[in-house]
């Protein structure tokens, strides 16, 4: 060890010692530290991981979704409109979709309901796929138990759960249902021929808006929803729910920041004599900085680690229960939810800097002011 | 030799309640020698003990230490004269409430950057001479007067100082207690330290070993003994 080591080793060794002393005072100080570190990453890595879910929505969503609506609202549309779109120059593929919202009684959530697009997904008749959210919210203990459906008192309709599947986006699919067509128009009573909606894909993404001014044309009582509608709603959507995050993480540090000004500002009596005896039994000024660099570093970055791991865990193993009621909202099965683990680092270090450098220099600046002095205060 | 000339301390200085503690001091004091200040309180004997310390710097005047001057140096070059060259036992004693006996004696070695292993090593050796080794792991708040000077003692030595300085030592002692002090100093002496007191107490002046007596009244040498 060099002796820039041991000096260093000697100082932090005083530290423990010292801080040792008050246990008391400066566990409650670790642990005041370390909550509001918590509650900033933990809205932090909610939020980080809400807007990849976004993006991941995005990404699976349909450039262009066309709606028929019949006074004002939205109805059931011909499948012969896919044709129609699939006519317009610049489309690539139009299709009908069949999808909707399933209120269970029994446990009063709500499930979305699909016939898939994808072969492999389709379930045979008589049975469906499920997002895990729905056997977990029904209570199954063990796989292949039949999931029974009621869509009004006295009926009960039966299923087999081909299988359930996970995601890395489960906030989108935990509650997912998919059928086959017969089934669906079976179970929704929906006539052969009609659909939910029509999705198309675009050649050009450029070209969206003359897609929507042609089809709106030819087709004026549909209406044309695109991606960047979709995205503008969910950012509206997410905005709401950041500035709701930001407005904690803002009362966060404003209640640090008095924290740390409390303590900056109170310098015992006490404190004051242990620094001028460590100046005259041969302390320099920095030495005595670098101790108190040694006590902040430990305190804070404890605080830290402990704040941010407590918050990772939260978040993505626990499914942030502190936040999510005022979080989610669109979907009724967020037990256990679990987002996938996002971290942004430089997040991260902004937080870190953040927590981290106020509170050192809160402290160090009085130190500093008492330190440079002269020692011989402390001889009578 | 530490010498002192013309030095003049004020506290407070251009306040209503500037306090001019030493007026003109000129002295000498050997190495190799016992050297105790004396005088009523108030008189400046810890003042001056603090400036010969590197503790403070003197107001006006100059102070040289084995021929070099120290009283205008950077605060850097202070503090390492008072970690390697002078070991203090403050008139309070000032060890650090809540720290052990040895993390007491080791503070003055921990910006040296030394083997902790060695500086503990050394630190017992002290704590052994002065009898204190059994109580080395105890917080410092339980241990007796005598034990807490003795304490105080070994921290002063634990960077090997030259130059041991003692502020009102005994006065909170018995009779007992004063002469083993006595006995210790004696035998800093036999190492070859010098050795500065201040002491208000006839037993200490009057001591066999003590090879000056300073008297000091009002901040001025009012007599100095041989
Ligand atoms: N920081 C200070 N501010 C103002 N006055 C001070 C300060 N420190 C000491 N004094 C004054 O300086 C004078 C000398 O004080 P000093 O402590 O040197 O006396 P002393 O001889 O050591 O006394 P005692 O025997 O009681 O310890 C006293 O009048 C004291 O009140
Ligand atoms: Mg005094």
């Amino acid at each position: 060890m060099t002796p820039w080591l041991r000096r260093q080793r000697a100082l932090a060794d005083y530290t423990l010692a010292s801080l040792a002393r008050r246990k008391g005072k400066n566990i409650a100080l670790v642990a005041v530290y370390a909550i509001v570190v918590f509650v900033l990453a933990s809205a932090m890595f909610f939020a980080a991981s809400l807007r990849l879910e976004t993006s991941a929505v995005l990404r699976d969503a349909p450039e262009v979704t066309v709606q028929k609506i019949t006074m004002g609202r939205q109805d059931l549309i011909d499948g012969a409109v896919a044709d129609e779109i699939g006519k317009i120059r610049g489309v690539t593929s139009a299709k009908p979709r069949l999808w909707g919202y399933y209120y269970d009684r029994i446990v009063g959530a709500n499930y979305t309901v699909m016939v898939p697009d994808d072969p492999e997904m389709i379930p045979e008749p008589g049975s469906v796929i499920v997002g895990e959210g729905i056997p977990r919210a029904r209570g199954f203990k063990w796989s292949g138990a039949p999931l029974f459906l009621s869509r009004y008192e006295g009926d009960l309709k039966r299923f087999n759960v081909a299988r359930a599947f996970e995601s890395d986006s489960a906030l989108m699919t935990s509650d997912l249902m998919l059928m086959n067509e017969t089934d669906f128009r079976d179970f929704f009573e929906i006539p052969a021929g009609l659909y939910t909606d029509v999705v198309a894909t675009v050649r050009n993404p450029n070209e969206v808006a003359t897609i929507v001014e042609k089809g709106s044309n030819a087709l004026p009582q549909m209406r044309f929803v695109t991606r960047s509608d979709i995205e503008r709603t969910y950012q509206k959507l997410f905005d709401w729910r950041e500035g709701l995050l930001a407005a904690l993480a803002a009362a966060g540090i404003l209640a640090f920041v008095i924290f740390a000004a409390e303590k900056a500002s109170g310098l015992s009596a006490e404190e004051m004599r242990e620094i001028g005896i460590l100046k005259a039994v041969g302390w320099d000024t920095r030495d005595v900085i670098a101790m108190k660099l040694w006590e902040g570093g430990l305190v804070s970055l404890g605080a830290f680690l402990l704040g941010t791991v407590t918050a990772f865990a939260h978040v993505f193993f626990f499914g942030a229960p502190l936040f999510a009621p005022i979080l989610k909202g669109w979907a009724v099965i967020y037990p256990d939810f679990a987002l996938a683990p996002h971290v942004d680092g430089l997040e991260l270090l902004t937080l870190a800097l953040l927590t981290i450098v106020p509170y050192i220099a809160a402290t160090l600046v009085p130190i500093w002011r008492v330190a440079s002095g002269d020692p011989d205060a402390v001889m009578r | 030799m530490i010498t002192l000339t013309s030095v003049t301390k004020l506290y407070n200085e251009g306040r209503p309640n500037e306090v001019q503690a030493l007026k003109g001091i000129d002295l000498e004091i050997a190495r190799d020698a016992i050297t105790v200040l004396k005088g009523p309180s108030g008189s400046g004997k810890t003042t001056l003990l603090s400036i010969v310390a590197c503790m403070a710097r003197p107001t006006t005047g100059r102070v040289t230490l084995d021929g070099e001057v120290v009283s205008g140096l950077p605060e850097r070059f202070l503090t390492e004269l008072r970690r390697t060259t002078f070991g203090f036992v403050f008139q309070r004693f000032n060890l650090i409430r809540g720290l052990s006996v040895i993390e007491n004696v080791m503070l003055p070695a921990a910006p040296l950057g030394g083997d902790h292993a060695t500086v503990r090593e050394r630190a017992l050796e002290r704590l052994a001479a002065l009898d204190l080794a059994d109580k080395a792991t105890m917080p410092v708040e339980f241990l007796s007067g005598g034990e807490t000077q003795r304490a105080a003692i070994a921290r002063a030595l634990i960077n090997d100082a030259p130059i041991v300085i003692a502020d009102e030592p005994t006065a909170n002692l018995d009779t007992e207690l004063t002469m083993r002090f006595l006995e210790i100093v004696r035998a800093l002496r036999a190492e070859g330290k010098t050795v500065i007191m201040t002491s208000h107490d006839p037993r200490i002046w009057d001591a066999e070993g003590v090879d000056a007596v300073v008297e000091m009244r009002d901040g001025a040498i009012f007599g100095e003994f041989a």
